[in-house]
């Protein structure tokens, strides 16, 4: 196991030198960023991407991609906070804000399966569908009004550590171990590797691929409720573009897009990269263009480094 | 008579494979000449030179009478050499004519003239097979009418050779009769044909010659009709064989009996039993169903009927259940059917049982390492590694470990698909050793192999599948390469 672990670690221990530099980098051009308030501004404002980008490892390890989740989440958002603001208590409103995000899941889930089609256009068609019953059902304007005791959830901290990041930290060692210690884990690997050796190993391939989509619509959802609450409204146009931050930080973190590889360590340094990226470049007042910009190639830096550096650990 | 085609000395060899030894072939203008060998006789690489795929490291090819280099298809095209492949070589989306003149297209200016195209494929189908339309998509044809097209493509190219590898695979006995009925016409018109086939029917049938080769190495060139079937067959297999010691420990127990097992024409109505401690061998042709009867008993293709019963249980359709009664496949294909890559040996090994490694749904990895290491050491797995990603294993190496794969978990029934493809000498011999344990384990043991001799070392009883069909059921004291080829290839 010491050289598997050394193998990851290796592309995890890469991941985080990127990471330092960058830091580095910004901490030597602005005072600010290396202050502890500053540091856990990054990580609550990387936590819903985080969120999302944990669900989008799994989906991308076990061989699929999920475009849907951003409107997953505004559709969880508006029908969460519609139960909110009716009065449902907060437990069950969740709970059911979860059941849709694992329903949208169930759909993508059954169409890649059981429907036979490719993940990229059934997550593709559900980034339409979801967005338009998200705008449907509540005629395009957000819902106010939510609760205080709901809001006081994402409000607050734990031991000053932003509730947001506390959450998504214990979802991300939930994620962890599914993927490194279960049965379910070693078959999202199986199966993204090579999903016809891993039926024939008698995996079974259409559970693990449903089991990759419904966590990621449930996690979708945590996201939706996370924003919900931090912004007291919910927006049937929340979510804009997610899933690409969210495949992004997967990318970064080592997942391969064709599936089998893939590592929640590296997904979730991946996260705090790009929100690294950001804060740091506003802080600098760097303009919003040129912020786009410098995501774009660190996006494609990582994986040229990527490249050379798995060519020579032999593939 | 200067013969229209003279191979003479041919030498070819793949690396450190020698696979042709100074072969020769003669064929006469309008001769029908047939090709003859078993799997790896080295038919496919003296075609393949033939038509420029490969090249021969030695050797001269002459057409009639002038000696020709032939480095590429478009040399053998211009030599009036074709190729019809077994699998056709066609462009499914495209028109009869576009494929007809494929690569070589009529122009007028710098566009293709799609009328003129055509004309002429009517012009040289019309003689052949009046009926197919040019403007229709290949795709829409039968493979029958698919052959004539490239027929027609061959002689719009003035082949003088056209070359036929296993032309009636996919064909009805009706298509067959006006395939010969075509080679007939086109050996009138002075155009060889060299026909390929395992079918001693059809050879008897078309050919006037046959040259025999057999493990690379030129045989005979006998005349048909006149020489004997018998004496054909006996010239393409009859090698000595190297005696193993073989020991039997089949019981009475049956612990897989498979009735009326069938899927489209791939497997017709096969059954058999197995019993605990015996090795079963599988024989045939290629293409004769062995793999798909080994995928159906797997669960990993559907069956349209029949019925598959491990320990005396029928166990539905899905590799899963099937694996859960205790049923292991080892697949023929290992890269794409066998192994995760990426993944190491031990989650390799484990896979298919998971749950036995798991508590409180937690994977136990360290048991799971014990565990693999232990098994990986009795099949002698070389690096002793099983933490690194099984890809970086050579094949004899992830075979073993597949093969692991199934004595982690409780199997009874080892399928083994051509378990030593690939493989090299040393760790063949494991291989056959690991299977003579698992019959003295009590295990049931099925082993498709298309080399004979390891058939006839690993077995003690053969089944010879021939057209999807099993066509004899053969004892230890039957069990000869004579008598397995005789089942084995169709004749009537």
């Amino acid at each position: 196991m010491s050289k598997l672990l050394s193998r990851i670690r290796f592309r995890d221990a890469g991941t985080l030198i990127g990471l330092i530099i960058i830091s580095t980098v910004f901490a030597s051009l602005s005072p600010t960023f290396l202050t502890a308030p500053n540091l856990l501004n990054v990580l609550q404002h990387s936590s819903i991407n985080a969120c999302i980008a944990l669900g989008m490892t799994l989906v991308i390890i076990s061989g699929g991609i999920d475009l849907s989740v951003g409107p997953v989440a505004a559709l969880t958002a508006v029908l969460g906070a519609a139960m909110l603001v009716a009065g449902v208590p907060i437990p069950l409103a969740m709970l059911g804000a979860l059941a849709v995000g694992a329903a949208c899941g169930f759909v993508n889930g059954a169409l890649i399966t059981w429907g036979g089609l490719q993940p990229f256009i059934v997550t593709l068609g559900g980034l339409s569908l979801y967005r338009a019953l998200a705008l449907i059902y509540t005629g395009g304007t957000p819902i106010f009004g939510l609760p205080d005791s709901f809001r006081a959830l994402t409000n607050g901290t734990l031991l000053s550590v932003p509730n947001p990041v506390v959450i998504v930290a214990v979802l991300a060692l939930l994620a962890w171990v599914i993927l490194n210690k279960t049965p379910l884990g070693e078959y999202f690997l199986a199966v993204g590797g090579n999903p016809e050796a891993a039926r024939i190993a008698g995996v079974p391939v259409t559970l693990t691929k449903m089991a990759a989509y419904i966590i990621s619509g449930i996690l979708a959802s945590v996201a939706a409720m996370i924003l919900v609450g931090r912004l007291g409204a919910a927006e049937p146009t929340m979510g804009t573009l997610w899933e690409l931050d969210a495949i992004a930080a997967s990318a970064i973190g080592g997942a391969s897009l064709m599936g089998g590889r893939g590592s929640i360590v590296g997904t979730l340094i991946g996260c705090i990269i790009l929100g690294a990226l950001r804060n740091g470049l506003t802080l600098m007042n760097v303009q919003a263009f040129y912020q786009l910009l410098a995501t774009g190639i660190i996006i494609i830096v990582a994986m040229l480094i990527d490249r050379a550096t798995s060519g020579k650990q032999g593939g | 008579m200067t013969p229209r085609l003279a191979l003479t000395n041919v030498d070819k060899a793949f690396g450190n494979t020698k696979v042709l030894h100074g072969v020769t072939l003669t064929v006469q203008p309008g001769e029908v000449h047939g090709l003859l060998g078993e799997n790896g006789a080295g038919k496919s690489t003296l075609l393949n030179i033939l038509s420029g795929v490969v090249s021969a490291n030695a050797g001269q090819i002459e057409i009639d009478g002038l000696p020709v280099t032939i480095s590429s298809p478009r040399d053998a095209t211009n030599a009036g050499i074709a190729m019809i492949h077994q699998e056709l070589q066609q462009v499914p989306e495209l028109t009869v004519a576009q494929n007809i003149f494929l690569g070589n297209a009529l122009r007028k200016g710098i566009f293709v003239d799609r009328r003129r195209q055509e004309a002429e494929a009517k012009r040289l189908l019309a003689p052949l097979d009046a009926s197919i339309d040019v403007t229709a998509p290949i795709r829409t044809l039968r493979v029958a009418q698919r052959q004539i097209v490239e027929i027609a493509k061959a002689l719009r190219a003035n082949a003088k050779i056209i070359a036929m590898d296993e032309p009636t695979s996919s064909l009805t006995p009706a298509e067959f009769d006006k395939l010969v009925t075509l080679i007939g016409r086109l050996s009138a018109h002075d155009v060889s044909i060299i026909y390929v086939s395992h079918k001693m029917d059809e050879v008897f049938r078309v050919c006037k010659t046959a040259t025999i080769l057999r493990d690379g190495r030129l045989i005979a060139q006998v005349p048909i009709p006149a020489t004997p079937v018998a004496q054909v067959i006996e010239l393409m297999v009859g090698r000595e064989l190297a005696h193993a010691t073989h020991h039997s420990f089949a019981t009475d127990k049956v612990l897989l009996k498979v009735a009326g097992l069938s899927r489209g024409k791939a497997v017709l109505d096969a059954g058999f039993e197995l019993h605990a401690g015996e090795v079963l061998g599988i024989a045939g042709l290629v293409g004769s169903g062995r793999t798909e009867l080994m995928r159906l008993i797997a669960g990993v293709d559907h069956a349209d009927s029949g019925t598959v019963e491990i320990g005396g249980k029928p166990v539905p359709n899905s590799p899963r259940a099937r694996i859960k009664a205790g049923l292991g496949l080892v697949p023929e294909e290992r890269k794409r059917d066998g192994i995760i890559r990426h993944r190491p040996v031990a989650s390799n090994v484990g896979l298919p049982s998971m749950a036995a490694f798991t508590r409180w749904g937690l994977i136990r990895k360290r048991q799971l390492k014990a565990r693999t290491e232990a098994l990986m050491q009795e099949v002698r797995l070389r690096p002793l590694e099983v933490s690194r990603p099984i890809g970086s294993f050579s094949g004899g190496n992830q075979q073993k470990a597949i093969i692991g794969r199934w004595l982690a978990s409780e199997t009874d029934v080892f399928l083994f698909d051509e378990p030593t493809r690939g493989i090299d000498v040393g760790a063949k011999a494991e291989i056959y050793e690991l299977i003579e344990k698992l019959a003295r384990n009590g295990k049931a043991v099925i082993v498709v192999s298309s080399e004979l001799p390891e058939v006839i070392r690993v077995s003690d009883r053969v089944l010879v599948m021939r057209e999807g069909r099993i066509a004899a059921d053969l004892g230890r004291a039957e069990i000869t390469e004579a008598n397995i080829a005789r089942h084995a290839i169709p004749s009537s």
